[in-house]
């Protein structure tokens, strides 16, 4: 009987707390540094291309096989602006079959890929699950735009060495490229 | 309200009738809003929040949904009993609804037998949820609707008795006669052992958690409503929270005063409207705070509660009275003797769950665990 009070009180000392509730889609919760959103891949700025190479790694290591590469020549290599000689050419990655290890993150090679730790991904739902799958453009969006500002890499806790998602210098040409990015 | 309607008395009954009648969905509309609202809190959430202001229009939302959605009958159903239960229960509710003041000015019929009636036809409930029970061909169904038919007789009884002891303080069944009675002192200062039945009693009558047994989820899955969909299962919604209101009214007349306590009897209209409308709220409110806090009971406590305890000491509180009223004893001694019967309640309750406990070993050490009661 006395176990009913203290459930009573139990109750009404919650409701004298602040309701827990986040408003999802109009106030969202602050993600830690560390957070690991879906995978998305990097935009060299110095080079003006993906750091990735298209070399499958990821893919291969990938425990749910859903990521799919294809590599090509560079045409910025025989032009001389750039030092890699294969690029990626078709990125494909299945939002719908990802279990979000960090796997394809730690074997990368060329520190091109990272978990997003932001809320610009991609808005989950969705009428067909084919929608879900991303390709080269949708995946470099959040970094091209500058949308991912600091994402995190371990081990280094840096995603790449000399990458920086956008300095005061080219703080307007990056705006540019923003909108150029968001009407793609 | 008295002086809007017409000088002929059908069409004045059918007017007061047809008001009720438009009135209580509405009520019931934002009732669901309101309990969502205040679980929401009491669980530190914060319920509705998404259609209109605050959640408002939430009420107004599920009522189109359920007026819309496809009304199914299993094939294998009794289709008399199973569509007629749903009137079965939803009727008397509006009956009873009919005889009950709200105020001096606002009731529909003022009964020299009003609480008689009320209690009488709020009975009449309980064979809608067996017809549902029997009428749906299903086996949780046909347990709900068991279930609702021990619990809710076995309760009526302190209930009804619990009245009773009112009732012969008041010397009258009249509700307007009760309530007026109360100027000086509300009648739960004189029956405290009754008024704490009464709420028991009205909580098990709503079979609302902890005794929610007949329409418990996890064990018959919604009970004497499962094969019900759409409209017919909005009434049995309906049902449940206007008895809801009923039972609040109820309490706060016969037990708080009603529309006079702790004024004097000419009071305003709208004072007092205010007043039943803070009395009733209250005991709502305390419905909705025992649904959060307390788990449901079995069914062997439920009847052990109520045929062990609750009718004992409703005799004991109608002997008191009894007495009293034979030998004109000063009406202090009503309220010590009811008051020590209160507790010695208390503690047969409290004993009684401790003795209960079942054992569990905890890491190698015996533990008494005291059930809810």
């Amino acid at each position: 009987m006395l176990g009913i009070l203290k459930a009573l009180k139990t109750t009404m000392q919650a409701a004298a707390r602040k309701p827990v509730t986040v408003q999802y889609p109009t106030e969202k919760k602050e993600l830690p540094h560390r957070s690991r959103g879906f995978p998305v891949l990097l935009w060299d700025f110095e080079v003006d291309e993906p750091f990735c190479t298209g070399c499958q790694v990821c893919a291969r290591y990938c425990p749910v096989d859903c990521i799919t590469v294809t590599m090509k020549d560079n045409p910025k290599k025989e032009a001389g602006k750039s030092r890699r000689k294969k690029i990626v050419e078709h990125f494909y990655l299945d939002y719908a079959r990802c279990m979000r290890c960090d796997i394809c993150v730690e074997v990368c090679n060329f520190d091109a890929i990272v978990m997003n730790n932001t809320w610009q991904g991609v808005e989950l739902s969705r009428y067909d699950r084919q929608d879900l799958v991303m390709d080269t453009d949708a995946l470099l969006k959040q970094s091209r735009t500058g949308q991912l500002k600091d994402p995190f890499r371990e081990p280094m806790g840096v995603a790449h060495s000399g990458w920086s998602p956008k300095t005061d210098e080219d703080e307007g040409e990056g705006e540019e490229t923003s909108e150029e990015g968001g009407e793609g | 309200m008295i002086f809007l309607l017409a000088d002929n008395v059908w069409l004045d009954s059918l007017l007061r009738m047809a008001i009720i009648g438009a009135l209580v969905p509405v009520g019931v509309i934002m009732l669901t809003w309101v309990e969502r609202k205040v679980i929401g809190r009491l669980q530190q959430r914060l319920g509705p929040m998404r259609v209109g202001p605050y959640g408002l229009l939430q009420g107004i939302a599920d009522t189109i949904k359920l007026l819309t959605k496809e009304d199914v009958r299993p094939a294998s159903a009794d289709r008399l009993t199973f569509e007629l239960a749903v009137f079965v229960i939803v009727v008397p509710v509006f009956m009873a609804a009919v005889a009950l003041p709200f105020t001096a000015d606002i009731f529909v019929r003022n009964m020299a037998l009003g609480l008689f009636y009320i209690l009488a036809v709020s009975g009449l409930g309980i064979v809608g949820f067996v017809m549902a029970g029997w009428g749906s061909d299903n086996k949780y169904a046909l347990l709900g609707g068991v279930r609702a038919g021990a619990q809710l007789i076995s309760y009526e009884i302190p209930l009804i008795l619990a009245a009773v002891a009112v009732a012969m303080l008041g010397q009258s069944l009249n509700l307007y006669t009760l309530v007026a009675l109360q100027d000086d002192t509300p009648f739960i200062a004189y029956q405290p052992l009754a008024f704490i039945i009464f709420v028991i009693a009205g909580l098990a009558e709503l079979y609302r958690q902890p005794f929610d047994i007949p329409v418990a989820e996890s064990e018959v899955v919604g009970g004497p409503s499962v094969e019900y969909s759409g409209i017919r299962w909005s009434m049995f919604q309906m049902g449940e929270f206007v008895s809801l209101v009923l039972i609040s009214v109820l309490a706060s007349l016969i037990f708080l005063g009603g529309w006079i306590w702790p004024f004097n009897s000419d009071n305003a209209t709208w004072l007092q409207v205010l007043l039943m409308a803070v009395k009733t709220s209250a005991f709502i409110l305390f419905f909705m705070w025992m649904r959060v806090s307390v788990p449901r009971l079995r069914i062997d406590q439920l009847m052990a509660l109520c045929w062990q305890i609750l009718l004992p000491f409703t005799f004991l509180q109608i002997i008191i009275n009894g007495l009293v009223l034979v030998y004109d004893w000063p009406d202090w001694t009503l309220s010590v003797l009811s008051g020590a019967a209160a507790i010695a309640m208390g503690y047969v309750v409290y004993t009684a769950a401790r003795r209960s406990g079942v054992l569990y070993q905890t890491s190698g050490v015996a533990q008494r665990v005291g059930s809810v009661l």
